[in-house]
């Protein structure tokens, strides 16, 4: 048995007659796992069962080899950071986050300690003493965060943390979510926003009208995409003459070139024997090579593929 | 201003420390939350004068003679037996007055909870969904054994120290127990009542209003019912009907309905078990979608 930190088997859940999630199986490492998916996909539904605030109709979800559900001790390694807000309007944030923090049976000084620290993290222990309800919504939104991360879980399960932040605040966060790998944490984050997942991972999980499309790095999961050919672009002095050298190896299916005459945009399902064939050609042609990419070898191009856009 | 400290990762593994009352911040926070709002502090402030009243009452009735001039007729009103406490206990003197507190206090209980996600929240700690309910429960608690169970008890010591002996105790021996019963019966049932009533909807104005009408619609619909039919048993039909008839059976009193008290305490068992059974349906984190 792998020592997976999250195990998700044979998974299920719906809400009447919708399906919210189905057969889903996983495991889950710690450091950073981003669960990716379009809205209603089901990243909510899977979060809730390993917060334990869902019973799963189907199947089994174990933190640390414990069952989720109904499990309140658990929740003490756990914290949550919901999608929509969660709070009582009519109280400070430092009220707001020492309440929750009574929970967790700590007295008033480490109560205090705690909370504290969590909205200095957050840049909001100077607008502690103001009231929720006249909190931005990046406000509300780190104030959110800080009540995740002020019992200092090994778990922190963020939904769309990312959501309604400034530029500013969403890199601090970022770099603070980033911080929690190194510290050993456990943080499954999700997004609809690929370019959040992507500042913080290359570990997903894709996931699509309740079921587990892919799981893995985003290289790995682009490998396993065969319907669709590697892209690669390459600028070079002469494309024309680079060209030439492709045309008879059958690793290559199909060449086009960009307007700007420069470029050379090449389509393989054999994306590392291409890159043998591009280095030797570019040699024996006397072709110097200015730039390669894989414009489809990213979160965004991956995930099209897989919900079939 | 805190310090913030580099953080280490500390492994954790197994036997936390469990809270001895993990319901305790839930009431906690409710209590608090009432006291600030104006109409309840008011509501709250005027629900202690039929107290008030009483306790003049009581020292009235030991120094009659003085008072003769003042209260004409008035001395089988100031004849203080159980049934002077079943008065104070059951009639609309108390109950309207904690209709109104628990419908400022109580109607938000789980419908913010609802309005504002909150849910999530709480059962993301340490916390069963048993936990929350109790937690609720003990706020109306709170308020309806401050104004039942307390001033009873204070009444009747009032009633001992202006009489200057223990002889009205030794004469109702089970008083206080009938006081205490009472309140444990209103206790229970306004707090499921109430808890009901408040997760039936996300908007606490909603529920205040439902608070209020629950208790006099049902009164009226008595008033109809028995006006149209004369059967005595339509009483069931009223909270404030039911608990007096209760009331009137834990006091050794005179029932004020001619039916079995034992009927009364079913209906009232009854909405109290309805209660339960829509709590575990509407208690849960998550929204259901349809």
């Amino acid at each position: 048995m792998s020592a997976a930190v999250i195990r998700a088997e044979s998974l299920s859940k719906w809400y009447g007659n919708v399906l919210g999630l189905s057969d889903v199986s996983l495991e889950i490492d710690s450091g950073i796992t981003g669960l990716l998916g379009p809205n209603g996909a089901g990243k909510s539904t899977f979060m809730k069962l390993v917060t334990g605030q869902m019973k799963p109709n189907i199947g089994r979800v174990t933190v640390r080899g414990r069952r989720t559900w109904n499990e309140p001790s658990l929740y003490r390694s756990i914290g949550f950071c919901p999608e929509p807000d969660a709070f009582y309007e009519d109280v400070t944030g430092w009220q707001f986050l020492t309440g929750l923090l009574r929970f967790h049976g700590y007295g008033p000084a480490e109560r205090a300690e705690r909370a504290g620290r969590a909205l200095e993290v957050v840049d909001l222990f100077k607008d502690k003493d103001r009231l929720i309800r006249g909190y931005s919504r990046g406000m509300r939104q780190r104030v959110k965060f800080a009540q995740a991360i002020a019992h200092d879980p090994e778990i922190v399960i963020l939904d769309e943390p990312l959501s309604g932040l400034d530029p500013l605040s969403k890199r601090k966060l970022i770099k603070l979510i980033k911080s929690f790998r190194s510290e050993g944490r456990t943080v499954l984050v999700s997004s609809h926003v690929l370019p959040e997942i992507e500042a913080l991972t290359t570990r997903i999980v894709l996931i699509h009208q309740g079921k587990i499309l892919a799981q893995g790095d985003i290289p790995y999961v682009r490998e396993l995409i065969e319907a669709h050919p590697h892209v690669i672009s390459v600028r070079s002095s002469d494309p024309r003459r680079l060209a030439s050298r492709f045309v008879a190896d059958p690793a290559v299916q199909k060449m086009t070139f960009d307007p700007d005459g420069r470029t050379l945009v090449v389509e393989s399902r054999q994306r590392d024997r291409f890159f043998d064939l591009l280095t030797k050609a570019a040699l024996e042609a006397g072709v110097a090579i200015d730039e390669i990419t894989s414009p489809d070898d990213n979160l965004q191009a991956v995930f099209d593929y897989l919900v079939g856009k | 201003m805190a310090t913030v400290r580099a953080k280490g990762y500390a492994h954790w593994e197994g036997a936390p420390v469990e809270r001895r009352f993990p319901w305790w911040p839930i009431t906690r926070t409710g209590i608090m939350l009432a006291f600030r709002r104006k109409r309840f502090k008011f509501a709250f402030a005027m629900s202690f004068v039929p107290a008030f009243v009483f306790l003049v009452g009581l020292y009235v009735s030991e120094r009659i003679d003085d008072f003769r001039h003042m209260i004409r007729g008035g001395n089988q009103l100031l004849n203080i037996t159980p049934n002077y406490f079943k008065a104070y206990m059951t009639n609309d003197f108390l109950l309207l007055p904690i209709v109104f507190v628990l419908a400022f206090a109580g109607a938000g209980l789980i419908a913010d909870d609802l309005k504002h996600n909150s849910l999530q929240l709480y059962f993301a700690r340490p916390l069963r969904k048993a936990d929350y309910v109790l937690g609720k429960m003990s706020v109306v608690a709170f308020f309806v054994l401050i104004l039942t169970a307390l001033p009873g008890i204070v009444l009747l010591i009032f009633k001992l120290v202006f009489a200057g002996s223990f002889k009205f105790l030794l004469d109702y021996p089970w008083l206080p127990l009938s006081i205490l019963g009472v309140s444990a019966l209103l206790t229970v049932f306004f707090s499921f009542g109430i808890l009901l009533l408040s997760s039936l909807s996300d908007k606490s104005r909603y529920v205040t209003i439902l608070v209020f009408m629950s208790y006099f619609f049902s009164d009226i619909l008595f008033g109809i019912l028995y006006g149209i039919f004369r059967k005595p048993a339509l009483a069931l039909f009223s909270i404030r009907a039911n608990i007096q008839q209760a009331g009137a059976f834990l006091f050794g009193q005179k029932l004020p309905h001619a039916f079995a008290a034992g009927w009364s305490f079913l209906v009232l068992a009854g909405i109290c078990l309805l209660a339960a059974a829509v709590l575990h349906r509407k208690v849960r984190s998550v929204e259901v979608i349809r």
